[in-house]
């Protein structure tokens, strides 16, 4: 997978959780200014767990990982009220009405809302001042979709998988004496 | 008398100065130094020729073979609109000859068809006030409720 | 014809595979689990149920067959011959569709027999089918465009155009509503299973046979049915179009925003089909426990309605009489002055397209400028168990359950044109799972036989004491249901028969023996917004408006002209804040413009308690903005500020009142429904003995009943041609 859900950075048990900024690196030691001293290092069992619930365990004994939500709006360049003003939906794909055909429903589509749309002055044509009305990312899975939305920060809701019942069907049927499923017709 | 005014025209020519004399000709053809200076002011140009024919605006029309093509049929703007001519104002009857679509004039012109649906001509009006502003004739996508009743019931 | 070659096929596979009496295996096996079958899809092995056919078990491992004929909410009919596929050590290729899978079967999809089979049947698909791709509607979203590309040769080897050339039919007129050009069509036979048994119309078939076969209705017909839109889906190719939009758009240049449907009350899932900013067409969309793949005619077509007599100025009414547009700022500012001015005695209706949030702030206004008459027009007896218990005023046991009835009573409606897509659940368990169905009502064409029990109330009381024949009937059914119309609540003695009939239910469960999570009593809505204004405590019906002390009056989307025609005094301020204009508007002395819901993002409750919700998908006309923020704008200039100001605030004070407004695509099981039953023996009043009678009775009726449809020139031109299909002297139906 391309793309990490969250951020896992090895960190020395400082706690001086100011420098923290620096563990968007991703070597594996954090690249410090100075030398570690005895008294910047902590016992793991001393750490207040619950005050710091992203702060976990991992299999080395002097370590613990503290996972940061991955968050990219500051550098993504999307300006904020795209963001916060937009609301998105995930759905699964429908099925187009007018074909039989399922190939194109088996995606995660993820779409902003409707914005405004005006009768331009100059043709008649319509404008729009929505840079996203045509954006629609197409997902693999439900969690990947999830995963973006939390990436960007853009408030969303998902519409369920609407599933299919399957049906007993057998070409029998349309000759039965009895029931009602004779068929009278081609 | 006569020869000897052609022999200082044919001494004029070798030197080439009988355009003085073209010169005086064309000015006093053109009603005299002042109005071919405003002919030259208006038209940057002063032709003489012969007038083949008038519109109803008062636009004159010249021509003269001895300028090569594209310079022997002209037009002089009628005196009202003064320094405001404008090639719109030429009609559609007199277009055609002074483009060199048709060596006819109007009036002797065979092909020209006569309907009476033909509105009177104008000139481009662009960058005036009157000018032509496009407007939509489509139908509107939505057709607003307008109140029947005018009074309670 | 195609069905003797499918038995032809069958006896010569017999040498190599058996093929079991289905019918019979389907009665005589004892448990599913313990004999599945296995069968290898491409090397792919898979454990299927006996009984399942080639193409299902395929589709269970992903792999798609093509197809043209077969329809998974049709009967077989295996005629286009496209599903072939190879089996191994068969020496024809086998129809998909049709065939039931055997055990440690081998089926090849991709190989060479296959492969030149869909070849073939394409080739001759497209010999006869004429070069239409551009001028035909169904282009960008057709079957046969696709399968070609995706299974078709490359090349043709049509030589005959130039002697004897394609074939050619005539066109059939059968509606306003279905173009056909009857030379696109692959004789597929979809449009004719369909009408016989979903539509229950058996107006199409097939005349002449090989190459002069036509699909038509032979005599010049028109397709009575009201879910005659659903043929234009079914076809696979561009023969059965939509005749509102036919030239009007091409499907890769629509955006689809998906939607509910609140022309009735069944909520039915829909894709507004959307360019250039107004709406081109309306297509459903797939959802089993609503709508499964089909929708009504009027919800389809009557998008038209949505361009015209639409509000899009505020206006106020002047001294003279006369209503003029006038800016956002002082018609509020009006509005707000005379409410206030009312002191309290204001009362307010909701009409039956107003969506939740809407209705939540209409209530919370009123009742901060001291009314407590909130009103919606549809009636509900308040007494008895009133709208306190959820139970007996929802469709109890949803829309799929009705396919697992055995026994369905329908008390004084009409659920084919009331909701046709619940008519649709009733006749397709008619069809498959063999349910019985009886009335007490007017006598209607339902589409299927039912027993008619009179038409009087007090069937229902005979029923209730045990001394009507059907008692019998009812005593035997093991999930029996009971469908109450809304309509009937209208009636003088409404309260009686929603008590009678609960206690009918209670009365049935017991002596059936009911399994004591199945709901017996139903209540089929009318209108879409009632379920959600019952939620969110809401007054139910409006008898006379004369009665009420109202210094003013005001109108949400409500525009029933029986209730509001000479009850309102002459003095009263009537507001109408709604989408279009008619009867509402007509009288009002300001008017603010609403939208529909294709403009906004609304909450809606059907008739089962499914909260779903609409999203926008154009912009709204002129000056129109979305009902909550008008009532919001005017609770702030009046002073009573309500302390919502963005949609998710909206939603979570509804969420306050009653979660499951909130809860979307989900049915909360109605409870207390035992309850309920109880408290409606303090009803006193008695049934009287007038008929039940119907609103809805002919497809006439159907086009128009509400402000959207009545708008709708489609669905005028549809009730046109109905009448004069009526008069035609061949008509042999059943409503005159």
């Amino acid at each position: 997978m391309a793309v990490r859900l969250q951020y896992a950075t090895r960190i020395f048990p400082i706690f001086n959780l100011t420098k923290l900024h620096r563990a968007f690196s991703t070597s594996s030691c954090l690249k410090s200014d100075k030398p570690l001293k005895d008294s910047d290092v902590i016992a793991v069992e001393s750490l207040n767990k619950s005050k710091y619930p992203s702060v976990k365990e991992s299999k080395f004994s002097d370590e613990l990982i503290y996972e940061q939500p991955f968050i990219i709006t500051d550098i993504s360049g999307v300006p904020e009220e795209h963001i916060k003003e937009r609301l998105v939906r995930i759905a699964k794909a429908p099925k187009n009405a007018m074909q039989s055909g399922t190939n194109n429903t088996n995606v995660w589509v993820l779409q902003f809302d409707t914005r405004q749309r005006w009768e331009n002055n100059l043709i008649g044509w319509v404008s729009s001042g929505d840079p996203l009305s045509n954006l629609q990312l197409h997902f693999n899975t439900l969690e990947e979709a999830i995963a973006f939305c939390k990436k960007n920060c853009y408030p969303y809701f998902i519409e369920q998988e609407k599933s299919i019942a399957p049906k007993k069907k057998s070409y029998a049927y349309n000759f039965s004496w009895n029931k009602r499923t004779r068929v009278s017709t081609k | 008398m006569e020869r000897v005014l052609l022999v200082y025209e044919k001494i004029l020519r070798k030197i080439g100065l009988e355009k003085f004399g073209n010169l005086i000709e064309i000015i006093r053809i053109n009603d005299g130094p002042v109005n071919s200076l405003k002919k030259l002011t208006y038209y940057d140009d002063l032709k003489k020729g012969t007038l083949v024919g008038t519109d109803e605006f008062g636009n004159r029309y010249y021509n003269n073979n001895y300028y090569f093509f594209g310079r022997n049929r002209w037009v002089e703007y009628a005196d009202h609109v003064g320094f405001n001519y404008d090639g719109s104002q030429v009609p559609p009857e007199w277009y055609g000859w002074l483009h060199y679509k048709t060596d006819y004039l109007p009036e002797n012109d065979p092909t020209r068809p006569n309907y009476p649906w033909v509105l009177k001509p104008s000139e481009n009006l662009t960058g005036t006030k009157a000018a032509y502003m496009c407007y939509s004739t489509t139908k509107p996508k939505i057709v607003v409720w307008t109140p029947q009743s005018k009074q309670k019931a | 014809m195609l069905r003797s070659s499918i038995q032809k096929a069958a006896k010569v596979s017999r040498r190599c595979v058996h093929i079991g009496n289905t019918n019979k295996a389907a009665v005589a096996k004892p448990s599913a689990e313990q004999t599945l079958l296995e069968v290898y899809i491409d090397d792919k092995k898979v454990l299927v149920e006996p009984g399942t056919t080639v193409l299902q078990a395929a589709a269970l491992v992903g792999v798609e067959i093509p197809r043209f004929c077969y329809h998974e909410r049709l009967a077989i009919a295996g005629n286009c011959r496209m599903c072939l596929v190879e089996i191994e050590k068969s020496p024809k290729p086998v129809a998909a569709c049709a065939m039931p899978v055997m055990n440690g079967w081998r089926v090849k999809t991709n190989s060479e027999m296959t492969r030149k089979a869909r070849e073939g049947v394409m080739e001759f698909l497209l010999v006869n089918h004429p070069l239409d791709c551009p001028i035909c509607d169904q282009g960008g979203e057709c079957d046969l465009q696709d399968q070609s590309m995706a299974f078709g040769s490359d090349r043709s080897r049509f030589t005959d155009i130039d002697f004897s050339g394609k074939r050619a039919v005539e066109d059939k007129d059968i509606g306003p509503l279905v173009k056909t050009i009857m030379t696109r069509c692959i004789h597929c036979t979809r449009c004719i299973r369909f009408a016989s048994e979903v539509a229950g119309v058996d107006d199409l078939g097939t005349t002449g046979r090989g190459s002069d076969m036509q699909v038509g209705t032979y005599i010049e017909k028109m397709f009575l049915s009201e879910l005659s839109g659903n043929v234009i889906d079914l076809c696979p190719v561009g023969a059965l179009t939509s005749k509102p939009y036919s030239f009007t758009a091409r499907p890769w240049e629509t955006r689809k925003i998906e939607s509910i449907d609140v022309l009735d009350a069944v909520g039915s899932n829909i894709v507004v089909s959307t360019r250039t900013n107004e709406v081109m067409r309306i297509l459903p969309l797939l959802n089993e426990q609503v709508n499964e793949e089909w929708l009504a005619d009027k919800s389809r077509f009557s998008y038209d309605g949505l361009k015209t007599q639409r509000l899009a100025f505020p206006m106020v009414k002047f001294d003279s009489g006369e209503l003029k547009a006038v800016e956002w700022e002082d018609t509020l500012k009006h509005a707000a002055q005379a409410l206030n001015n009312a002191n309290g005695q204001i009362v307010g209706i909701a009409g039956p397209l107003v969506d939740a949030e809407a209705l939540i702030a209409f209530k919370d206004l009123l009742n901060k400028l001291g009314s407590e008459h909130v009103y919606t027009e549809n009636a509900f007896p308040l007494s008895g168990s009133g709208i306190d218990i959820r139970a007996s005023y929802l469709f109890n046991s949803k829309i799929v359950g009705i396919e697992q009835a055995d026994l369905v009573l329908l008390i004084g409606t009409n659920p084919r044109y009331d909701a046709p897509l619940i008519n649709t659940r009733i006749r397709k368990s008619y069809v498959h799972n063999e349910l019985d169905v009886a009335l007490i009502g007017p006598k209607i064409d339902l589409t299927y036989d039912y027993e008619h029990l009179g038409n009087s109330a007090s069937t229902v009381k005979d029923l209730i004491s045990g001394s009507h024949p059907f008692n019998k009937r009812l005593a035997q059914a093991k999930k029996p249901l009971i469908i109450l119309g809304a309509q009937q609540l209208k009636r003088s003695d409404g309260a009686a028969l929603l008590a009678a009939v609960q206690q009918l239910a209670k009365k049935t469960a017991e002596i059936s023996k009911v399994d004591a999570s199945w709901k017996v009593f139903n209540l089929l809505q009318e209108a879409a917004s009632q379920v959600a204004a019952l939620d969110l405590g809401y007054k139910p019906g409006i008898s006379n408006l004369k009665s009420l002390p109202a210094k003013v009056l005001y109108l949400l989307g409500a525009d029933d002209s029986d209730v509001l025609k000479e009850s309102i005094p002459t003095d009263t301020f009537v507001i109408y804040q709604g989408h279009h204009g008619e009867t509402g508007a007509e009288l009002a002395d300001v008017i603010f413009p609403g939208v529909t819901y294709t403009e906004k993002q609304g909450t809606y409750v059907n008739t089962e308690g499914r909260a779903q919700q609409t999203l926008n998908a154009v912009t709204p006309p002129g000056y129109a903005r979305t009902d909550w923020k008008i009532l919001r704008a005017l609770s702030e200039i009046a002073g009573k500020t309500l302390e919502y100001e963005t949609l998710q605030e909206v939603r979570k004070r509804l969420e306050e009142v009653s979660p499951n407004l909130t809860s979307y695509g989900n049915v909360q099981e109605s409870n207390f429904i035992a309850q309920a039953t109880e408290l409606s023996k303090s009803v006193k009043n008695n049934l009287e003995s007038k008929p039940i009678d119907l609103k809805l009775k002919k497809l006439e009726d159907y086009f128009m009943t509400d402000v959207i449809s009545r708008s709708s020139v489609t669905m005028s031109k549809c009730i046109q041609a109905v009448l004069k299909q009526k008069q035609n002297k061949y008509y042999d139906g059943v409503e005159k």
